[in-house]
């Protein structure tokens, strides 16, 4: 046994951190809280430059073709800013759903875009029913002159509004399953795409009127499109953990140093129990996040089962963000609620990553299944 | 025991008189929500005048004593009038009055004859808003730390300089209810002294703070919170209430108070939402109120609401009872705070990410909900974190002290 990182991991991680804390301190991960689009073109272009964007796309694609848990180690860090940008979008559920599902071709025309940063590809699953198995999908297209028509919306769809590429989860049959995946251009006429005010970032409507594709864009076979989501999310659900577990470390560190330097009743914070069983809390739930995630990626990276870890992993990591924020709040009081100091693009983030790919709910209901009770 | 409030005749007759009177004075515009900030100001001169007329009835404050002002009226008709005014999603005041509040029942209790007559009928009446401020950059759980503002006494004046943070509301404001540090090499607890000030005097300024969430306190959201600077600006000595270097016991009444000690009538206005929301959105052609794991959730959170309004009821009877009070106060404070962040979570995983969002097609109605899930946490920190409720809360009941500590003092006056 060796939990430790292996050498060029640490390598990655230290490169990584050094770019966060030069091109993403905390001033611009504020700054760009309320943009349309969470894509910042510079820090896009620079990690398009550093490989970050192709990092699980084989080399015959354009990509470094790394281990998921090396592609962690990166996430990891990209979570503490928390940094906005369909890295993930893009980069990982984007890349890994046209690994699974395209066809060789498609593939060889997509990924390269990808992994260079040309293109920023988003998959749309969620609608208005919000629900992430097959059956909530309900789009259907209508078949026309070899190609389909679509009109209707998806919903909670992750950076949609930096997207030049989408692809769209719709029915196609009876069978809950039967859903195909459809590659449309994001700037097509009738695509409209709007990011969500409120307290989520990045999550889009996405519509479509009368949005007419070629018979070409269906990737890979009709039908086959759960299937392939299925094994696109079962790898990528672990790595949008690692960007969670990032954010619950950054959400401890930024405690620990509160409840040094502040002040109160002459002693620092720190020094009252109440403060230090908020932090204690939050350092079991960031625990709990990052060692049920790392499980979880070594047995996607060693070819053992593991859907039952991914699932555990994500109900894990989703609670432990939104309470791990909860009790950063605690520690920071009226600081920790001032915009300008950074724990609120956290505690957004919780928000929007509780339900993203899945809630603990739902997890936990997969995990029970895949462990056959 | 009776948790029913019963009603005389007399009392039933004053309900019709309210909600007739109400039903025609309570414009229906002021139910909206602002467009824009101008719309924001609009709504609050129109509360502002609805609550001038308020107060020109006594129902403003209406347990405030009718010899400075107020209501007069017993605890029986405050119920009525409290309830009858949420019919309209409102509170008394409707308006962000902190100051007023908490200021009037201090000075209530602390200030002279001379000071009540003057400075509680325009609060009573409604003819000023008040903020309250109290927490400075290095001072917030620790009050008796408050030592960046000043006062120095000059001839007949007293001269404040200093900064206030994380006060105040949007809108302005025409008083000021606040405590300054006026011995800076004096003893804790003995160099700290209140003033009731006029807000536009010469050299206060006033900037707004971004925060994730501005809480709701006592019914009415802020809006925006403020940092408020103050150089060298003039104010009376008759403005200093409780005597200078007295702000401690001044400020136990206030902290009381603020802390829940007066307790809380009415109906959950967030759970109200909630419910409705649930029966009328349908997912996959079903209610969300219908489907098992949604009920459960409700149920949770149903059972944490109930809880808080009993809690709420019994301080409520406990003040106006005029009954003993120790760990009450703080201890509904705190179970309202821990219970609105617990519950950001319960409606999240209940509601899903609507919940999050304030799109008028897929949010809830006025983005109730996404407004709560910000708030739930923000509202954990004003008027006491959930950790100095608890340590109020074991001091009064004298676990960790040789002393038990007493409640502070709310009544004052003639009632
Ligand atoms: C939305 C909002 C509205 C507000 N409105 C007003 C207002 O109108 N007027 C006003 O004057 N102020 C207002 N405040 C300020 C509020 O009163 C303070 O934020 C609060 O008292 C906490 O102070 P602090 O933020 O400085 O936190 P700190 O006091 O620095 O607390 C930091 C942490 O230390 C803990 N802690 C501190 N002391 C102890 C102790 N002795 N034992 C155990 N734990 C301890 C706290 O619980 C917290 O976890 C508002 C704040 C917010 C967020």
């Amino acid at each position: 046994m060796d939990l430790a990182l292996t050498e060029s991991q640490e390598m990655l991680r230290t490169a990584a951190r050094t770019f966060m804390e030069r091109e993403a301190p905390v001033d611009v991960v504020v700054g760009l809280q309320k943009a349309e689009s969470s894509l910042e073109p510079g820090l896009w272009r620079k990690a398009a430059k550093l490989g970050w964007l192709g990092i699980l796309i084989p080399t015959e694609y354009g990509g470094s073709g790394d281990r998921l848990s090396d592609a962690a180690v990166l996430y990891e860090e990209l979570g503490r800013g928390p940094l906005p940008g369909p890295f993930f979008s893009s980069g990982v559920l984007g890349a890994l759903t046209v690994l699974e599902g395209a066809t060789e071709d498609q593939r060889r025309r997509l990924l390269p875009g990808i992994a260079s940063g040309e293109r920023v590809l988003t998959v749309a699953i969620t609608e208005p029913n919000a629900s992430w198995g097959p059956a909530g999908i309900t789009l259907a297209p209508q078949g026309k002159n070899g190609g389909y028509t679509l009109n209707g919306t998806k919903l909670f769809v992750s950076d949609a509004t930096s997207a030049t590429d989408l692809v769209v989860a719709v029915r196609t049959g009876e069978g809950t399953n039967d859903v195909s995946l459809l590659h449309v251009d994001a700037r097509a006429p009738g695509v409209t795409t709007r990011r969500l005010p409120g307290f989520l970032s990045w999550q889009c409507e996405v519509s479509f009127d009368n949005v007419e594709v070629e018979r070409a864009a269906l990737l890979g076979e009709a039908q086959r499109g759960w299937a392939a989501l299925a094994k696109a999310l079962e790898r990528a659900v672990p790595l949008l953990c690692a960007y969670i577990v990032g954010g619950c470390q950054a959400v401890y560190e930024k405690s620990v140093v509160y409840t040094q330097t502040r002040v109160q009743f002459g002693v620092p914070i720190g020094r009252f129990q109440r403060v230090q069983d908020h932090v204690v809390r939050l350092v079991n739930h960031l625990d709990s996040a990052r060692w049920t995630t790392w499980e979880a990626l070594w047995k996607l990276d060693t070819g053992r089962p593991a859907t039952a870890s991914v699932h555990m992993a994500k109900a894990v990591a989703s609670e432990a963000y939104l309470e791990a924020c909860n009790a950063a709040h605690e520690v920071h009081a009226g600081m920790g609620v001032l915009i300008e100091y950074g724990l609120a693009a956290h505690t957004q983030m919780s928000r929007t990553l509780f339900h993203f790919l899945g809630d603990p709910r739902w997890h936990k209901r997969r995990m029970a299944d895949a462990l056959e009770w | 025991m009776d948790f029913e409030v019963t009603y005389t005749e007399e009392q039933q007759r004053f309900r019709r008189e309210v909600r007739a009177w109400l039903e025609a004075n309570v414009p229906a515009s002021v139910q909206r929500i602002p467009l824009s900030p101008e719309d924001n100001y609009q709504r609050y001169l129109e509360l502002r005048a609805l609550g001038r007329t308020l107060g020109a009835k006594g129902w403003l404050y209406a347990t405030a004593p009718a010899k400075y002002g107020g209501g007069g009226l017993d605890v029986d008709h405050a119920i009525i009038l409290e309830e009858e005014v949420d019919r309209f999603d409102l509170s008394l005041p409707p308006y962000y009055d902190s100051g007023g509040r908490l200021g009037s029942a201090s000075i209530l209790v602390w200030g002279t004859e001379e000071q009540r007559q003057a400075l509680l009928p325009s609060i009573y009446k409604g003819e000023v808003r008040t903020w309250q401020l109290l927490t400075e950059p290095g001072a917030g759980s620790d009050l008796a730390g408050v030592r960046m503002t000043t006062a120095v006494r000059d001839g007949d004046d007293y001269v404040i300089n200093g900064q206030k943070i994380f006060v105040g509301s949007d809108n302005g404001t025409d008083r000021i209810w606040m405590i300054v540090n006026t011995d800076p090499k004096g003893k804790r607890h003995e160099n700290l002294s209140w003033f009731m000030i006029d807000a536009n005097l010469p050299g206060i300024t006033v900037r707004p703070m971004e925060l994730m969430g501005t809480g709701g306190e006592g019914g009415t959201d802020s809006g925006v919170k403020q940092t408020v600077f103050f150089d060298d600006v003039r104010v009376p000595a008759f403005a200093l209430v409780g005597g200078e270097n007295k702000g401690w016991k001044v400020a136990t009444t206030h902290l009381e108070l603020e802390h829940g000690g007066g307790g809380r009538i009415g109906r959950n206005r967030v759970w109200d939402r909630l419910l409705r929301y649930c029966q009328e959105t349908k997912r996959d052609g079903v209610p969300l109120s219908q489907q098992q794991d949604i009920r459960d959730s409700l149920a949770d959170i149903y059972i944490k609401t109930e809880v808080q309004r009993l809690f709420g009821v019994r301080n409520f009877w406990l003040t106006y009872a005029r009954k003993p009070k120790s760990y009450e106060g703080p201890q509904l404070s705190y179970y309202r705070k821990t219970t609105g962040l617990w519950m950001t979570g319960a409606i999240l995983e209940a509601v899903g990410p609507a919940a999050l969002t304030t799109d008028t097609i897929w949010g809830s109605a006025g983005g109730f909900l996404e407004t709560q899930q910000r708030n739930g946490i923000v509202s954990v920190h004003p008027g006491g974190t959930t950790d100095i409720q608890r340590v109020q809360m074991a001091r009064r009941i004298g676990i960790g002290r040789s002393t038990r500590e007493a409640a502070g003092t709310v009544h004052g006056g003639d009632a």
